[in-house]
């Protein structure tokens, strides 16, 4: 497999690696070194990559364990990811920030579990079937369904609260 | 959209109840429509949502060349060679050079050298011991005079 032949297979999901390594290491820095590691793990595996029924649930999967891996270590050193996501001229959710609750919304969800935050993310913001979600997190649908269920309810009922208490 | 649907819609989205096209319609609705007032409350999620999905990775993906590491260990093992080969080939022309007809030369040279000393050695004793003989020729001078 040739550079641009890996590139074409793999850059159509790199975004989606990104958002959901950004999800749950919250640092814009740490989720493009995951997203890198990622790539260059995939690269160095590259004759197998054509064995997989989908790069993108397998790349999605790798992800998904190299950032639980990375909040795993920084734990257990002690240390916490700062992030210092800056440059707001890129930054969408920064943008989009300004108008009304969404920037709750997004603190909110990064109070979540990881298993909530992974699957939320996948379902309501890539638009993943269960079935894929179930086999991307090596689960079963129901158990999907139930912890996006709760995701769900958490940030509602957190949001209302808030919402309630900026109005009363 | 009547309000009534999206209240059904959204409770069984709460439930995780919903298919992907039936959030597609929450989705769209919070996002573009006029929202009931009773809902406006949800649309944050929504539009959130839908914001996340906007997000792009910034950073080029930096892959190595093929085989370049493979390649540059042997480049070095073929670079540490030569170096030795050139240091002991060095040593080995820097030392004189005979031939083994010349070699041989050098040690019958040697030999001899030690022979002929070892025979001037035992020479010069036998010499020493000649003294005597002219001591007896001197006395039968004195004798027969």
């Amino acid at each position: 497999m040739t550079k641009t032949e890996f590139t074409n297979l793999v850059l159509p999901f790199k975004d989606k690696l990104y958002r959901l390594a950004k999800r749950i290491l919250v640092s814009q820095d740490e989720a493009e070194d995951a997203v890198q590691e990622v790539f260059l793990k995939l690269w160095r595996g590259k004759e197998k990559i054509a064995n997989y029924k989908s790069p993108e649930a397998f790349a999605i999967t790798m992800t998904k364990n190299y950032c639980l891996d990375r909040l795993k270590s920084k734990q257990a050193s002690n240390l916490k990811i700062v992030h210092s996501n800056y440059q707001t001229s890129e930054n969408i959710e920064k943008n989009i920030e300004a108008n009304d609750g969404v920037e709750m919304v997004f603190k909110i969800m990064e109070t979540l579990p990881e298993q909530q935050k992974i699957v939320l993310q996948l379902r309501d913001v890539e638009q993943f079937e269960f079935s894929e979600i179930a086999k991307m997190l090596d689960s079963n649908e129901t158990a999907i369904r139930v912890a996006l269920s709760r995701a769900r309810k958490t940030v509602r009922d957190t949001m209302i609260k808030k919402y309630n208490y900026g109005i009363s | 959209m009547e309000s009534v649907k999206i209240e059904k819609l959204l409770d069984a989205y709460f439930e995780g109840a919903t298919s992907l096209s039936e959030e597609k319609v929450l989705r769209d609705y919070f996002n573009n429509e006029m929202v009931a007032d009773h809902l406006v409350q949800y649309k944050p999620i929504f539009i959130g949502l839908k914001a996340a999905k906007e997000e792009r990775s910034t950073k080029e993906i930096e892959l190595p060349e093929n085989h370049s590491k493979i390649n540059k260990t042997w480049w070095y093992s073929i670079a540490a060679m030569l170096i030795v080969a050139l240091g002991v080939a060095g040593f080995y022309f820097s030392q004189p050079q005979y031939t083994q007809e010349e070699k041989e030369a050098l040690v019958a040279f040697e030999k001899s050298k030690d022979a002929m000393l070892f025979l001037s050695e035992n020479l010069n004793k036998g010499a020493e011991r000649l003294t005597f003989v002219d001591q007896f020729e001197i006395t039968k001078d004195k004798i027969f005079e």
